[in-house]
């Protein structure tokens, strides 16, 4: 990924003060606009707590579940959200490795959609269980029932695996804003200086600071790349390990990183183009950041279109009759439009990417980006139900349709994830001043000393 | 009693059965006292200070007494803990079902604790409605009007009684010179009775005798579900069908539609309906005409008869072709043979020459006297006939009926619409109903006087000669109900004059025990009255082997002709058969029985029309479309099931559903086949079944409520199959279903080290250290019917809840067990038909544990696949990681009472069995392989210090399976039964790809046939 | 924070000009000087010539004790209380691999988290301070006596300060 674009050359950088003016002006006064949409957001999040009532109230039925699909929405929606959160600390700390400059001006969006994709990830196991209140015995803690945890079961997995991520990206995201929150600081005025002031934890910038500081970052970059890679392989395990038919392979792993990135890009895509029109960002994101993030999606949409081709293929190979048939099911059975939906949106569509023209087109990224999503969505529901929908026993086979309450849960994850981002977006600073302002090269006396 | 057996135990020596048993002959005489003095009332805890007479918490007390859910009269014993009757299992001793019992009877309890039971005596007031009444109050207003009206005015219709009760009521209206007695039974025998007058000259039914037949041919008789005494049939179908030592018996079912008893033939042919008869004269055409096998004497004579009836000429009349029909005959003579006519075929217009037909071919095969038995008497109807309920309507609608009495029949709904029942009783000015449930009959009466359940009164009932079996209670009744014999007595008394002389007996347990005396004198055994009714009471009843009586042929046997209805074209022939499950609809709300998916169609809670794919495919009809069924008669709406089993010019229609009233559970449910009958009886007096009807699709969709997902098995070996000729030549080889390159010997051996160092671990550690047995299971699927009795067995066994039909439709039943059905074949091909009891496999290398994060689903050290309700927490991985998904999660919480979904109103849950934790909301629940009952019998084993016998655990399902189908046992001891069966021949596991090492053999099933 | 030293504060726009001032300075013997950057920048930074930072060791000794902590509470609790499940080895090494990974990953964050943070505290000096410095300038401060702050003064000057003040 060392190779990806560097901002081209004519563009005039601007100065350090004026990079800290204009971000520093991203926090200001939130218009009505801004006040509409988080209103939103909360009435739909309030929506799905009210459904997740319902359904703790009159238990799991409520829900669209028909043995033997166990597992629906809310495991899709759950890795649906977990795949969100890598591109994140992908930009955040693997290309922070490999050292490419453009990552400096996305990365902080990037991050914080991880943090707050994963905690709304985290919602979902507890969603799904049949008893909520019991959900703290995952946990391995001394307990009166004199019982330890199965650390056989991949659902464990999914407990460290997800508790480390969400906590080493928090870590890396707060450690990131510190230098950028005493910056806002020194040209805050009124409460917001206070909080900052707080916030900022007494940085100032010194030398003996930075030297830590540095260091620091680099160790959390190196811990957190292998912790990308981790986590969706072991959310692929749930599934790999089992003997489902449809689950049980080993390109898993590999395939839902994959996959996981290109969702991860795509939604940072979304939530950047708007971004950088209502908070006048142009000048920092633009065409270049949108071409090498399309870079980013059209490695990772070929990955993901060449983990379908295989899984079909050995499929086909294995010569298994279960995995045929398993397989077969899924391209021409019930849930035909769910896996056509998955392959078009994921397979086709990102082919377009090769073009400059589109790569360059915001409004086209947009649109692209959108599609990708709902395509990732798909792809978790066709890989998780539509396999537990057609398995051994013939006569267990059975077809699983959501109810309302499946639907607005998965409308109320958006409101409670957005809810979160529009709060931090208009209080925390979205693009890294510190960083940005890094990749300028500091005013010389004399040029030719350089 | 339990005083008694608790000292056996404290003294540590083990209760054999038999003494268990004569301790409940003691029990069942004792407990009318217990009953009247209400101390085991159960509402009320238990006292310790003083301890209850004859009940010991913790301590099941068993009473003997007979099944009456259907005329077939089966014994049963009743488990009662703490005062309330919670299971019943079939009677070992008994005659008739020798320990099983089948669906209906163990939801006989249902009808026990129903919560829709008349709770007293109710009457209807002024404004119409029915209010409670006192039995003072009751008895006085039935007294008067019966004092009022001439005698020959009073009519009484009542249901199959055969026995001390059924001469109380000829008695009592004799007395008061009225002949208005009726006998209904929707499905009666009067075809058969005219057959046999018309052929043998005899009004006795014969007794079939299955266990001997070798071959077998059935003219429409279901006698594997509703006919007669199936739980009987089945035993003897087994005995001579299941595959042993290398010989089984043929069975070839002929039907037009293909019933689960013809599902069970080696071989269904599907006649031109109504024309089973044919076929029969032609069979026995040919036998006469070649002398097959060794044709009595006197068969000569019939050459006339039989003139007709050359194989070519019939095969065009009954579509079954010439070549078969000589085989048949053939066949049907090589060896002991029986051919028995019923059910369906025993219910359209010519059904009688139908069942004459089929006496004659047992008459030329020589079967009379050897399979088919006269001397027994067998009274499965006590004699009903449909001719005398229409003599009944017209009497009412001319006014001629003053009093109508009604007890145990339910005429207003279980008879063509056409006949106009119910209107009739309006013309009645007083109607009294003994029945225990508001059902369509008891809606019109204008009093009720609710009678006790079968399970709370004494009787007797006699289903045939030389068997008369006793009822005891079982327990105090639950509601406020009178015994209707009672009643009958009180009202003798009150009426006085000759009335009061003849019936002298207080009450009507002494009015049975003066019967029984009578009965003890014949016998003219030398023990007292009072031993011979104590062990009468332990053992059920009494009973001896009849002698069979010769017969010869009656002028009739000339006469036989066999003369097909004609059906007008364009329309199909519908058949209207009772429900295996819900027979005539007297069983229709029994939770259980409802929820139990037909063994058929695997459909609860609906009415289902099958017809033909072809057919259907024609009218635009797909599975779950409404169509509307259109006869002369009337039309009704169903859900279309495509079914290949019927012809492409017949469809089928269960009864059973469609109830206007009779409770929660069967009010306004699917729909009533009787709409579509014609109302005039047929020649021999009895209900046409067959009916000609238009199909019309209406548009409407449902979805059908079945967990069945796909109907084939997807050459997955789910139920294996083998053709005798096959199995005894090269053996069975166990289908594997296709993988990826076979696992090589090196890798094998590795694993299995591998595992076995595994084992040695575990035996050094915790709870796993030492011994232990391993529990399995074999089920033998050349014996397994499919009728579904076990699974009703676990649910009323393991406290499974009913989710009703709308979670039904979203396959969320709970039934631990299920009876897996698949076709295979069809179209050109044979259809064929397997079902395997699917339920966990208790798997050695079980999938679903190590998937659990929280050990709720572990391996017990007894090779048992726990699940621990306490630690679920419900995250269902257990259940997608399950290839057999027999893992079943609690949606909702069936057992809170607040909530919505409660599965048990009261008093239903009564019958929850206390050695079963009830599982609440969010966890999920599985076959334990009746843990209790093995912690029970371990328990007992270690009190009287005897070793644990192979036997001595049996698990519900296989204690209630009729055909024995289901063993049990440590598979550690290779001297069990189990450990033998599973490694049969015929042995294989389901899935065994899969590597779970399943605690379950299945035996393959076995086809006497050429191609499987 | 205890009482803030007196001393020069200079704040430079060029950063040849800083890195050049600091040599000075430390060639003149000031060690306990306190250089302001808006961003980390190599030039000052191999100016001010600090040994690399300690924060590494913290991760190291958080990663290690991650990984055995990992190994040792799957297995104990393991055999603590053994219920088979599948047929399985009651301690299964190869999917504690997994658990022993996330802690190695989760205790090495924390610690270098704490590592930083225990650092910073140590290495902090009170300073005077001017806002600009996180946004556009480089500040240096040097905590002198009154009677060598000119001598500094000129020190900075000449580096190329754009404005210098005496702190009190």
């Amino acid at each position: 990924m060392a190779t990806v674009a560097r901002p081209e050359p004519v563009r005039i950088p601007p100065t350090y003060s004026e990079i800290t003016h204009d971000i520093a002006a991203t926090l200001g006064r939130p218009g009505r606009i801004y006040y509409v949409l988080l209103g939103f957001v909360i009435t739909v999040m309030l929506i799905g707590a009210a459904a997740l009532l319902w359904q703790v109230r009159y238990g799991l039925g409520v829900a669209g579940y028909r043995p033997p699909v166990m597992w629906g929405v809310y495991i899709t929606t759950f890795v649906f959200w977990v795949g969100i959160a890598h591109s994140g600390t992908l930009v955040s700390a693997i290309l922070y490795l490999f050292r490419s400059a453009w990552r400096t001006a996305v990365y902080r969006t990037a991050e914080v959609m991880t943090v707050f994709a994963v905690m709304t990830a985290g919602l979902f196991p507890l969603i799904h269980v049949g008893r909520i209140w019991y959900a703290y015995w995952l946990i391995p803690y001394p307990n009166q029932r004199q019982l330890w945890v199965n650390f056989k079961s991949p659902l464990l997995w999914d407990v460290f695996a997800v508790t480390t991520y969400f906590t080493v990206s928090t870590c890396f995201l707060i450690v990131g804003l510190i230098p950028d929150i005493a910056a806002a600081r020194d040209v805050a005025t009124g409460w917001r200086k206070k909080l900052y002031a707080i916030t900022a934890l007494a940085w100032r910038g010194t030398d003996q600071q930075w030297r830590h500081y540095t260091r620091a970052y680099l160790y959390l970059a190196a811990l957190a790349t292998p912790l990308v890679l981790s986590v969706h392989s072991v959310v692929s395990w749930d599934f790999a390990v089992s003997i489902v038919p449809g689950w049980h392979t080993t390109i898993f792993a590999p395939y839902f990183v994959a996959g996981a990135i290109y969702s991860g890009c795509a939604l940072v895509i979304t939530l950047l183009v708007p971004l950088r029109k209502m908070f006048k960002l142009e000048r920092y994101i633009h065409e270049d950041h949108f071409e090498n993030l399309a870079k980013l999606l059209l490695l990772t949409g070929m990955l993901v279109g060449y983990a379908y081709v295989v899984e079909y293929f050995i499929a086909w190979y294995s010569g298994n009759d279960a995995e045929r048939s398993s397989f077969y099911f899924r391209a021409f059975g019930q849930y035909w439009w769910a896996t056509w939906t998955m392959i078009i949106c994921n397979g086709f569509l990102p082919l377009f990417l090769w073009f400059k023209t589109i790569r360059r087109s915001i409004p086209a990224m947009f649109l692209l980006s959108l599609f990708i999503n709902l395509g990732m969505w798909f792809e978790r529901f066709v890989i998780i139900s539509v396999s537990l929908a057609h398995e051994y026993e013939p006569y267990a086979m059975g077809h699983y349709t959501p109810s309302w309450v499946d639907w607005s849960i998965l409308a109320g994850s958006f409101g409670w994830f957005f809810m979160w981002f529009l709060l931090f977006a208009k209080n925390f600073p979205m693009v890294s001043i510190a960083e940005v302002k890094e990749i300028i090269p500091m005013p010389r006396k004399e040029r030719a000393h350089a | 009693m339990s005083l008694l057996e608790r000292a056996a135990e404290a003294a540590g020596e083990a209760v054999s059965r038999r003494r268990f048993l004569k301790v409940l002959g003691v029990a069942g005489g004792g407990s009318l006292a217990a009953t009247a003095c209400g101390s085991q009332s159960p509402e009320k805890l238990i006292p310790y200070l003083i301890p209850v007479e004859d009940q010991v918490p913790g301590v099941a007390t068993w009473y003997a007494t007979t099944c009456r859910e259907c005329p077939a009269g089966c014994g049963v014993h009743a488990r009662v803990r703490e005062g309330r009757a919670v299971k019943l299992e079939g009677n070992p001793d008994h005659p008739i079902n020798r320990g099983k019992l089948c669906a209906r009877g163990q939801a006989a309890l249902q009808g026990l604790y129903n919560p829709d039971r008349v709770r007293g005596p109710l009457a209807r007031n002024a404004a119409g409605n029915f209010e409670p009444i006192s039995w003072q109050d009751a008895i006085t207003r039935v007294g008067e009007r019966l004092g009022a009206a001439p005698g020959a005015q009073v009519w009484f219709v009542t249901g199959n009684e055969a026995g001390t009760f059924d001469r109380l009521v000829s008695d009592w209206l004799a007395t008061l010179g009225s002949s208005g007695r009726v006998v209904y039974e929707p499905f009666g025998y009067e075809a058969l009775r005219h057959a046999t007058r018309e052929v043998f000259g005899t009004d006795e039914l014969p007794r079939y005798d299955f266990g001997a037949a070798r071959y077998l041919v059935s003219f429409g008789a279901d006698f594997l579900e509703t006919w007669a005494s199936p739980v009987e049939y089945t035993r003897g179908f087994t005995a001579s069908h299941a595959f042993t030592d290398g010989k089984m018996g043929k069975f070839v079912h002929v039907e037009p539609r293909m019933s689960l008893t013809g599902q069970n033939a080696d071989e269904w042919i599907a006649p031109v309906p109504g024309t089973e008869g044919v076929l029969a004269l032609a069979m026995a055409h040919v036998i006469v005409r070649d002398r097959l096998g060794l044709p009595p004497s006197d068969a000569a004579r019939l050459r006339p008869t039989l003139q007709s009836y050359a194989p070519e000429a019939a095969a065009e009349r009954c579509g079954v072709s010439a070549e078969a029909i000589e085989r048949l005959a053939r066949e049907f003579t090589a060896g002991p043979s029986l051919a028995v006519a019923g059910g369906m075929g025993a219910q359209h217009a010519d059904a009688h020459s139908t069942a004459a037909a089929v006496h004659l071919l047992n008459y030329v095969a020589g079967n009379v006297g050897r399979t088919v038995v006269f001397g027994a008497a067998p009274n499965p109807t006590g004699g009903s006939r449909y001719q005398r309920l229409v003599d009944l309507t017209q009497a009412m609608q001319n006014g001629s009926v003053a009093v109508l009495l009604v007890h145990g029949a339910n005429p207003a709904y279980a008879s063509p619409s056409g006949l106009g029942f119910a209107a009739a009783m309006l013309n009645v000015p007083f109607k009294v109903s003994f029945s225990r449930f508001l059902d369509e009959t008891a809606m019109q009466a204008d009093l009720i006087l609710p009678d006790h359940d079968p399970l709370e009164q004494w009787n007797d009932f006699e289903p045939r000669a030389g068997a008369t079996l006793l009822q005891q209670p079982v327990m105090q009744p639950v509601f406020d109900t009178r015994q209707s014999g009672d009643v009958l007595l009180e009202l003798a008394r009150r009426m006085g004059g000759r009335m009061a002389q003849r019936f002298t007996a207080a009450t009507y347990k002494d009015y049975l025990q003066d019967a029984w005396r009578r009965l003890h004198q014949q016998r003219g055994s030398r023990e007292t009255f009072e031993a011979f009714w104590t062990e009468a009471l332990m053992r059920g009843g009494v009973w001896s082997e009849p002698r069979p009586r010769g017969v010869s042929l009656a002028a009739g046997a000339a006469r036989v002709a066999v003369t097909p209805p004609a059906v007008p074209e364009a329309r199909f022939t519908l058949i209207v058969y009772p429900s295996s499950v819900l027979y005539d609809g007297r069983a229709a709300n029994r939770p259980w029985l409802q929820e139990l998916p037909d063994p058929v169609s695997k459909l609860g809670w609906s009415t289902w029309l099958e017809i033909h794919p072809d057919a259907a495919r024609e009218l635009g009809i797909t599975d779950g479309d409404i169509v509307e069924v259109g006869s002369d008669a009337g039309t009704v709406r169903a859900v279309a099931l495509l079914y290949p089993g019927v012809r492409r010019d017949v469809v089928a229609l269960p009864l059973g559903q469609g109830h206007t009233a009779f409770g929660r559970y069967a009010r306004d449910r699917g729909a009533n086949g009787y709409q579509l009958l014609a109302a005039a009886p047929t020649a021999f007096g009895g209900v046409q079944h067959y009916a000609a009807v238009t199909v019309r699709a209406t548009g409407e969709h449902e979805v059908l409520a079945t967990r069945a997902g796909n109907r084939r098995q997807l050459d997955r070996g789910i139920a294996q199959a083998v053709t005798l000729a096959g199995l005894v030549e090269e053996g069975f080889e166990p289908h594997h279903e296709a993988h990826a390159a076979p696992i090589p010997e090196r890798i094998e051996e590795v694993l299995d080290q591998w595992q076995e160092e595994q084992y040695r671990d575990w035996k050094e550690r915790g709870n796993y250290a030492g011994e232990h047995p391993r529990w399995g299971m074999a089920i033998d699927l050349s014996r397994c019917t499919g009728c579904s009795a076990c699974v009703t067995a676990c649910y009323a066994e393991n406290n499974l809840p009913v989710v009703g039909r709308e979670l039904m439709q979203r396959g969320r039943e709970m039934s631990w067990m299920r009876i897996e059905r698949y076709f295979e074949g069809g179209g050109e091909h044979p259809l064929e038909v397997r079902v395997v009891p699917m339920l966990c496999q208790q798997c050695g290398n079980a999938p679903c544990e190590p998937v659990c994060p929280v050990f709720a689903a572990y391996h017990t050290p007894d090779g048992l696949n726990a699940q621990v309700y306490n630690r679920c927490v419900g995250t269902r991985y257990c259940s997608n990681n399950c290839p057999y998904k027999v893992r079943y999660f609690n949606w909702f919480d069936y057992q809170e009472p607040s909530d919505p979904t409660f599965s048990w109103p009261e008093p239903l849950h009564w019958q929850l069995n206390p050695d079963v934790t009830m599982r609440s909301k969010g966890v999920m629940e599985k076959c334990t392989f009746c843990v209790q009952r093995i912690r029970g019998a371990q328990h007992q084993a270690r009190m009287s210090g005897t070793p644990l016998r192979d036997g001595d655990v049996v698990t519900a399902c296989q204690q209630s399976c009729p055909a024995d189908a289901i063993v049990f046992g440590d598979l550690n001891d290779p001297g069990s039964r189990v450990s033998r069966l599973a490694t049969d021949g015929r042995g294989y596991h389901v899935l065994d790809g899969l590597n779970t090492r399943p605690a379950i053999t299945y035996l393959a099933r076995v086809w006497n046939r050429a191609e499987a | 924070m205890k009482e803030r030293p007196g001393g020069v504060l200079a704040a430079f726009r060029h950063v040849d000009a800083a890195a050049h001032a600091i040599r000075q300075l430390k060639e003149l013997g000031y060690r306990d000087f306190t250089v302001y950057s808006p961003v980390p920048n190599f030039e000052i930074m191999s100016a001010v010539g600090h040994p690399v930072s300690p924060v590494r060791v913290w991760t190291l000794v958080g990663g290690l004790t991650g990984c055995l902590s990992g190994y040792a509470m799957t297995m104990w609790m393991s055999y603590d209380y053994p219920l088979v499940v599948g047929g399985k080895a009651l301690g299964s090494v190869p999917p504690y691999i997994i658990i022993m990974f996330e802690l190695t990953i989760l205790l090495g964050a924390l610690s270098t988290l704490a590592g930083l943070i225990v650092h910073t505290f140590r290495t902090h000096r009170a300073a005077a301070y001017d806002p600009r410095f996180t946004n556009d300038l480089i500040g240096i401060f040097v905590p002198c006596p009154p009677e060598r702050r000119t001598a500094v003064q000129q020190v900075l000057q000449q580096a190329g300060a754009t404005e210098v003040r005496f702190e009190q």
